[in-house]
C-alpha cells in the first residue's frame, strides 16, 4: 500500500493541468462513463415512454437490480482477465458446476449423507464457503495451466467450459434440486431476501459519509505530495451528486412495496392489523444488489490500489515490458483466474438461490453476456484498458435492453438482433472516438 | 481468433468427446458379434434424458444382445453432425438420433441411409421421409396442459412461456394448446396477455420472462402454460416473489421430480407426463427389429405419418399423461419417483399418494 500511493497521485492528479478547458476534466469524471450513464439514461427514457411509464416504475428497477445482480459480480472479475489480454469462456460451466454442488449440499449431503437435517442455521454458510473454495480451486487451476504452463486462456477454458457443464450433469445426472434451503434463499433477492426500509437507509447514509470521507481524504493526501488540488467547486459537486445518486436509488427500492399477498400474509403471520388498501411494507435493497456493490467496490479497490490491480494493468498494456521490470506477471495472472472462479462461485449461489433450484441448465451462454458487458462498459481486447466501474454499468445497459424488450413485448429473434447491434455499436462508437482523441 | 477456428476447435472438441464416450461404453458389446446401434444425443440439459432416455435404451439393447455407442451434442447441429459421421465411422447398423434441429440433420440422416444405416428420430422430428418417427404426440402434450390449466381457471389472462425457438417442439406444443384456448379466447373468457420463447429451454431466462410479464400486467395473470417443467421451475420462483405461487395456476409437461413435488404442493396444476423410459425401452426394441430388417415402415406399431413438412413418413407414437393432483399414484407406481420426493414438504394426508 505504501507504495502504491504515490503512483495514485501521480495518475489522477495529471489531467488537472487541462482542466481549464472543460467541466468534466475538473470533476475527473472519466469521459467514457459519463457517456455510458448517459446512454443508459437515455434508453431508460425510451423504454418508459414505449412502455407507458411502466419501464421507470419502482418495481420495474428493482427487478432490473436483482436481475443485472449475477452478470454484474461476473463482470468485476472479467474486466480484469481481459484487461491482462487473456479470456474466460468457462464461466457459465463454473457457475452451473458449483451451483449443483452448492444444491446437492443443501438438499442431499449435509441433511441427508450427514443426518443433519434440513433448513439448519449454519446451511447456507457451508454451503457458500464450500461453493466459493470450488470456485476458487477451478480458477486456480485454470490460472496455473494458462499462466505456468503456457496454453493459451481461451483454449484452457473452452475446455473447461466443457468439462464443467459435463462435470456439472455427472452430479446430479441431470436431476432439477429444488427447493432449496430457507435461509440460504435470501441471497437471491425477493421481497424477504431484501434489507427492508430502516437497513436500506441505513446503508445509504454510511455510502455517504464514505463518499464524503473518501473526497476529503483524497484531498489531504493531494496537498500532503503536492499534487494538483481539484478545485472546492468541482469536490462539492462530486459528493453533491453521488450523495443524491445513492438517496436516490435507496429512495426507488424503498418505493417498491411488498407485492399485496406477501404483504397479506406477513400480517397474518404477525397479527398486524391490515390498513384499508393494503399493508405497505418497503423492499428496499435486495440482498444480491447488495453483494454485487460490495464485490464492485472491492474489485475497485483491488484494481486502483493495490499493487495486485497495477500489475494486472501493466501486463495487459505491455507484457514484457512489465515482466523485465520485474513484475511476476504469472502469479498475477493466476490470481486473476482464481479471482474470476471465486465471483462465479458467488453469481452461482446469487443465480441459484434466485431460482430456489439448482439446474442443469444453468449459466448457459452467461460467458457471453459477462464478455459483451465487459467490452460494453469500454473494457478493450487489446489488453490494459478496462474499469469495474464500467464493466457493471456494461451489464445493466445489457439487462436493461433485454428486460425493457420483454416488458414491451419485442419478439424474440429481434430482441437478439437488437442485443448484438448495440455490442458493435457500443464497441465501435468507443473506437472511433478513441481514435479521434489520441 | 476468428469464427472459423472456434468452429474447428468445437468440432475437435466435439469429435474428442464423441470418440470419449463411445471407446468408454462400446468395450463389452464386441465379443458376441451383435447388432451396433449409435444414439446421437442433442442435449443432457434436461432431466429426463440422461435419467430416464438413455438408460432405457440401453438396458432394452443389451437384453437383445446388441451394443449402445452414444454422443451428446451440446444443442448443436454442427456438433451432432461431426457426432453422427463418428457413430457411421464406428460400424452402426441403426442410428437413433435425437435431432439438434429437423433440417440441418438431414445431410447427416442421408449419409446414413446411403450407408444402409436405418435412423429413428427420437423425441424430436426430421424433417425426412427415411426416419421412424418415435415420440410422444407431442400436440396431445400441449393440448392436455392446456386442458388441466383452464379446467383449474376458466377465465382471465393467461402468460405463455414457449421453449427454444429453433425446434419444432414448441410449435407441436403450441399448436395443442390453441386447440383448448381458441375457443376460449374467441369467447372472451381468456385473454393471452404474454408469450415469449427461452432461449436454451432455461429455467433462470424463463425467470426473468415471468418477472418481466408480471410487472408489464402488474400482476394480473390467473394462468401460466410453460412449455416444460424446467422453464415452469423459473416461473414458479418468480410468482413465489410476488406471494402468487398458490394463485396463478400454472401447466407444463416432463414429469421432472420438482415439478411433481410442486404439483404435490398444489404450485403446479399439471405436469404432462410423457413416461421417456417408455419412448426409450420402444426405441430400444425398435433398433433390435431394425437390426435384423431395415425396413422402417414393418417396425411393430409403425404407423403412416405426416411430417411437418408434409412428407410421408412413418412414425410410432406413445400416449401421454397428465399428472395432476388427482393421479399422484400412477408415476409412483411406475417407480418414476419415490414418495419421500414427490411428498417433500407436502402437508400430511392433504394430497392422494402422500402420506
Amino acid at each position: 500500500m505504501t507504495e502504491a500511493k504515490p503512483l495514485q497521485a501521480n495518475v489522477t492528479g495529471g489531467p488537472t493541468k487541462r482542466s481549464a478547458r472543460s467541466v468534466f476534466a475538473g470533476l475527473e469524471i472519466d469521459g467514457r462513463l459519463f457517456g455510458m450513464i448517459a446512454a443508459l439514461a437515455i434508453l431508460w427514457v425510451a423504454f418508459n415512454f414505449l412502455s407507458d411509464g411502466l419501464f421507470l416504475s419502482p418495481r420495474n428497477l428493482w427487478n432490473l437490480s436483482v436481475q443485472s445482480a449475477a452478470v454484474a459480480i461476473m463482470t468485476c472479475g472479467m474486466v480484469l482477465i481481459i484487461v491482462s489480454r487473456n479470456i474466460d469462456l468457462s464461466i457459465g460451466s463454473i457457475l452451473v458446476f458449483v451451483a449443483l454442488i452448492m444444491g446437492l449440499m443443501q438438499t442431499e449431503w449435509i441433511p441427508n449423507t450427514l443426518g443433519l437435517g434440513l433448513n439448519q442455521p449454519y446451511t447456507w454458510i457451508v454451503v457458500v464457503v464450500v461453493g466459493i473454495a470450488v470456485g476458487a480451486l477451478i480458477g486456480a487451476l485454470h490460472g496455473f495451466l494458462i499462466a505456468y504452463i503456457g496454453i493459451p486462456s481461451f483454449i484452457v477454458t473452452l475446455g473447461g467450459l466443457l468439462i464443467w457443464r459435463g462435470a456439472a450433469f455427472l452430479l446430479a445426472r441431470g436431476r432439477t434440486i429444488a427447493p432449496l434451503d430457507t435461509t440460504f434463499q435470501l441471497l437471491g433477492g425477493g421481497p424477504s431476501g431484501s434489507l427492508g426500509e430502516t437497513l436500506s437507509w441505513l446503508i445509504a447514509g454510511l455510502a455517504i459519509v464514505g463518499l464524503i470521507y473518501s473526497l476529503l481524504a483524497s484531498r489531504r493526501r493531494r496537498r500532503r505530495y503536492g499534487f494538483p488540488l481539484r478545485a472546492v467547486w468541482a469536490d462539492v459537486a462530486l459528493g453533491t451528486i453521488g450523495s443524491v445518486a445513492v438517496a436516490g436509488a435507496v429512495w426507488v427500492a424503498n418505493s417498491y412495496p411488498w407485492p399485496p399477498a406477501l404483504a397479506a400474509a406477513y400480517a397474518l403471520e404477525h397479527n398486524i392489523p391490515v390498513p384499508p388498501g393494503g399493508l405497505q411494507i418497503p423492499t428496499g435493497i435486495a440482498i444480491p444488489v447488495l453483494i454485487a456493490i460490495g464485490i464492485a467496490l472491492g474489485m475497485t479497490f483491488l484494481a486502483n490500489r493495490r499493487r495486485f490491480g497495477r500489475y494486472v494493468y501493466s501486463i495487459g498494456g505491455n507484457p514484457d515490458a512489465a515482466e523485465l521490470a520485474g513484475i511476476n506477471t504469472r502469479w498475477t495472472i493466476m490470481k486473476t483466474f482464481i479471482a474470476m472462479g471465486v465471483l462465479a462461485a458467488v453469481a452461482a449461489a446469487v443465480t441459484a438461490a434466485r431460482l430456489n433450484a439448482a439446474t442443469n441448465g444453468l449459466g448457459s451462454g452467461v460467458e457471453l453476456q459477462v464478455i459483451a458487458a465487459a467490452v460494453i462498459g469500454g473494457t478493450s481486447f487489446s489488453g490494459g484498458i478496462g474499469t469495474i466501474a464500467g464493466g457493471v454499468l456494461g451489464a445493466v445497459v445489457m439487462q436493461s435492453l433485454s428486460s425493457g424488450m420483454v416488458l414491451i413485448g419485442v419478439d424474440t429473434a429481434l430482441q437478439d438482433i437488437v442485443l448484438g447491434l448495440v455490442l458493435v455499436a457500443a464497441v465501435g462508437l468507443d473506437t472511433v472516438l478513441r481514435r479521434r482523441r489520441a | 481468433m476468428s469464427i472459423r477456428k472456434v468452429a474447428a476447435i468445437l468440432t475437435i472438441a466435439a469429435l474428442t468427446f464423441g470418440a470419449c464416450s463411445s471407446s468408454a461404453t462400446s468395450a463389452p458389446g464386441g465379443a458376441s458379434g451383435g447388432c451396433k446401434v449409435g444414439v446421437a444425443w442433442a442435449t443432457f440439459q434436461e432431466e429426463r434424458y440422461g435419467l430416464r432416455d438413455e438408460p432405457a435404451i440401453r438396458a432394452a439393447l443389451a437384453a437383445g444382445g446388441a451394443t449402445y455407442i452414444g454422443n451428446s451434442a451440446l444443442n448443436k447441429a454442427d456438433i451432432q453432425t461431426a457426432n453422427v459421421e463418428s457413430l457411421i465411422a464406428a460400424g452402426i447398423k441403426v442410428l437413433v438420433l435425437n435431432s439438434t434441429d429437423p433440417k440441418a440433420m438431414l445431410p447427416s440422416v442421408k449419409k446414413a441411409v446411403d450407408a444402409g444405416i436405418a435412423v429413428i428420430a427420437y423425441d424430436r422430428e426430421l424433417e425426412s421421409a427415411k426416419a421412424l418417427f418415435m415420440t410422444h404426440d407431442n400436440v396431445e402434450v400441449g393440448r392436455m396442459i392446456a386442458e388441466a390449466v383452464t379446467k383449474a381457471q376458466p377465465t382471465g389472462n393467461y402468460a405463455i412461456i414457449l421453449g427454444d425457438k429453433t425446434q419444432t417442439n414448441p410449435v407441436f406444443l403450441r399448436t395443442g394448446m390453441a386447440k383448448v384456448l381458441d375457443p376460449l379466447i374467441a369467447s372472451g373468457a381468456i385473454k393471452i396477455v404474454g408469450e415469449q420463447n427461452t432461449p436454451n429451454w432455461a429455467a433462470d431466462a424463463a425467470q426473468t420472462e415471468m418477472e418481466q410479464m408480471l410487472t408489464a400486467a402488474n400482476n394480473d395473470i390467473q394462468a401460466v402454460l410453460s412449455e416444460n417443467d424446467n422453464m415452469a421451475t423459473g416461473a414458479v420462483a418468480a410468482l413465489k416473489a410476488q406471494g402468487l405461487e398458490l394463485k396463478v395456476k400454472i401447466g407444463a409437461q416432463d414429469g421432472d421430480k420438482a415439478a411433481l413435488n410442486r404439483v404435490a404442493l398444489g404450485t403446479q396444476v399439471v405436469s404432462v407426463w410423457k413416461n421417456s423410459a417408455d419412448l426409450g425401452t420402444a426405441a430400444g426394441k425398435a433398433a433390435l427389429e431394425l437390426c435384423k430388417n431395415p425396413d422402417i415402415s414393418k417396425v411393430t406399431g409403425a404407423k403412416a405419418v405426416k411430417t411437418s413438412g408434409g412428407l410421408d413418413g412413418y412414425g410410432v407414437n406413445l400416449n401421454p399423461v397428465p399428472i395432476t393432483q388427482d393421479n399422484l399414484q400412477v408415476v409412483l407406481d411406475a417407480k418414476w419417483i419415490t414418495v419421500a420426493e414427490l411428498c417433500k414438504d407436502v402437508k400430511p394426508a392433504s394430497v392422494k399418494g402422500c402420506p
